[in-house]
């Protein structure tokens, strides 16, 4: 059975905020029910795989940015690098779910060329977390993140003020934005979409 | 075979040499039966998709993403080149040109499982005269060394430029090969409406300078040798810009010499070959150059050039056989260059029909034949290996 990919900047060992731990607390159990690929950032590439559960580590090429956005492009890359073995490994995807926008870039190409689902997980954005759009480098990231969040198929949120806060400032279809408070209710959105 | 060939320059968006490689190489290989896609950049004014010459060419607007400096702006175009490839889909190699696409290059090469190749233009540490001195200049060079690293094979334009790649990166000899631009002696066709006396005086030679205005193209070194030639019949034109215009314009006031430099911008092409026609000799004194192709212009033309003895510029000159060579950032050797041409007819008449026959060794013909062993070679060597597309 082909894999359900996930890719985030953030899982354990590596935590910046709380997603490491949220996604730590969750996936292993939707790899209950599908076969599930982690992909994550590390020191360097690894695979470590447990049943259902592959995590895929990848280390960077790249050591010198200026600023976030130069590493989010670069940080993708090596996404995209781990998912490439995946697809190709297994024959696709059956679908790819990114975790905020940091690491979306990739994700929406894998499922771009697969023709898969692209589910993203909203948890804050660049307006939450800045205050405001005040600066060039902001408005990037903003600009990334709404093209990411428009080209996904479902984005997951866990609380109405950050859906009604993407359907507010960044224009998203309210029909597309779905809860996803525990993992019941992830594999119901995983169940609804995965032809 | 079917290319698709990666450049944030193709006309009418030109910025310097990589564009016109990209278009003639392009158009040549369409020529010689290649499916040829070229994913390019536009601000907007150019169409999004054309089709010119056999060249299926696609343009995206990166402005459609704002961006806190250059090299974001590079990669919000990469991403936007990555969508339309990957929409596109069907290709057997991808071919990249510079930095500016190695990003879009190596993420289709990851997703498709396509062979990725590589022409280096030049490079920043070249451009930087081997000192990165900012996080923005490392970040470059990084990842012209990941480029070097994921490409299958490496295409220089010279023999100083494959040994640039090879010490710069640790890039393996055997992985770089070197394919020289060409020059299309029929595309050159002067304007026939440019009149010389809205540059000179009818007693005035002129000498000129084709380029960008920055330090490593050395327009600050004709100046310094119009001072010390300090020739009432001769007048320095200078075409291109740059961030050392102001600074061109300064010295020349300092040093008295203001009447006798013009700095003309940028002009149209066929003017710039009319300029040429009527040019005394050419100057090209870079203090960095990987190939060189307005002086292979200028000979075919049938200008006399001087160029310093540097990167491609070496290569391409045999010195007092098809121009002169000076050494890199001496202006009093171009002064005197300039001068010895100037004043002796016969010198620049042999130098000129030298040079004319010269040029025809580099051809975008021979470019696009040797471009298409190389590519068919990797497709010999792919299809042997296991590193396929599964999807």
């Amino acid at each position: 059975m082909k894999p359900i990919i996930h890719i985030t900047w953030e899982y354990p060992p590596f935590s910046v905020g709380e997603l490491s731990n949220w996604l730590y607390s969750i996936i292993p159990r939707l790899a209950n029910y599908y076969p599930l690929v982690i992909i994550t950032r590390g020191n360097e590439d690894n695979i470590f795989k447990l049943n259902n559960l592959t995590i895929y580590r990848v280390g960077s090429l790249h050591k010198t940015h200026p600023h976030i956005l130069t590493y989010a492009h670069l940080l993708n890359l090596d996404f995209v690098r781990a998912a490439s073995n995946i697809i190709h490994d297994n024959g696709g995807a059956l679908l790819i779910h990114s975790h905020d926008w940091i690491s979306s870039i990739a994700a929406y190409y894998i499922s771009l060329y697969l023709k898969c689902p692209l589910i993203i997980s909203v948890y804050t954005t660049e307006i939450k977390r800045a205050g405001k759009i005040d600066s060039l480098l902001k408005m990037g990231i903003f600009d990334i993140e709404k093209k990411c969040f428009e080209n996904a198929d479902i984005i997951i949120v866990r609380d109405e003020e950050i859906k009604n806060h993407l359907i507010a400032d960044y224009n998203i279809d309210r029909n597309k934005i779905f809860f996803g408070r525990n993992h019941d209710e992830i594999i119901s959105l995983y169940r609804r979409i995965i032809k | 075979m079917k290319v698709l060939m990666l450049s944030w320059e193709y006309p009418p968006h030109i910025v310097g040499g990589l564009g016109k490689h990209v278009y003639y190489l392009s158009k040549t290989l369409a020529f010689k039966n290649i499916d040829i896609t070229v994913i390019t950049y536009t601000d907007g004014t150019s169409k999004s998709e054309e089709f010119i010459n056999n060249v299926r060419v696609i343009r995206v607007n990166p402005y459609s993403l704002r961006y806190p400096d250059f090299i974001s702006w590079i990669y919000g175009m990469n991403l936007l080149m990555v969508e339309k490839a990957l929409k596109l889909r069907n290709f057997d190699i991808i071919h990249a040109h510079d930095w500016l696409t190695a990003l879009a290059g190596i993420n289709i090469k990851y997703i498709m499982r396509k062979p990725l190749i590589a022409t280096i233009h030049s490079t920043e540490l070249g451009r930087r005269r081997g000192y990165l001195s900012n996080d923005y200049e490392r970040h470059i060079h990084e990842i012209e060394w990941i480029l070097t690293y994921e490409a299958w094979r490496i295409i220089c334009c010279s023999d100083y430029m494959v040994s640039e790649v090879n010490k710069f990166f640790q890039c393996p000899l055997n992985k770089i090969v070197r394919i020289y631009n060409g020059v299309d002696p029929n595309s050159l066709v002067p304007s026939s409406n440019v009149n010389r006396k809205n540059y000179a005086e009818d007693y005035e030679k002129i000498v000129l300078f084709v380029g960008r205005l920055v330090y490593e193209k050395g327009p600050h070194l004709l100046v310094e040798a119009a001072n010390i030639l300090k020739r009432n019949d001769i007048k320095f034109l200078f075409i291109g810009e740059g961030t050392m215009k102001p600074y061109l314009l300064e010295l020349g006031k300092k040093l008295g010499i203001s009447e006798k430099l013009y700095f003309l911008g940028h002009v149209p092409d066929d003017v710039l070959y009319a300029i040429y026609k009527m040019a005394s000799v050419a100057v090209f004194p870079s203090l960095y150059e990987p190939f060189g192709i307005v002086a292979l212009e200028a000979m075919a033309l049938g200008t006399p050039v001087i160029v310093s003895a540097v990167g491609g510029l070496n290569e391409i000159v045999i010195n007092e056989y098809n121009g002169i060579k000076v050494t890199p950032g001496s202006a009093y050797e171009l002064a005197k260059a300039i001068e010895k041409i100037i004043d002796n007819p016969s010198l620049s008449k042999r130098l000129i029909e030298n040079a004319k026959n010269f040029v025809k060794n580099f051809t975008w013909e021979k470019a696009a034949e040797e471009t298409i062993k190389l590519y068919e070679e990797v497709m010999i060597e792919y299809n042997a290996g296991n590193w396929k597309t599964r999807v």
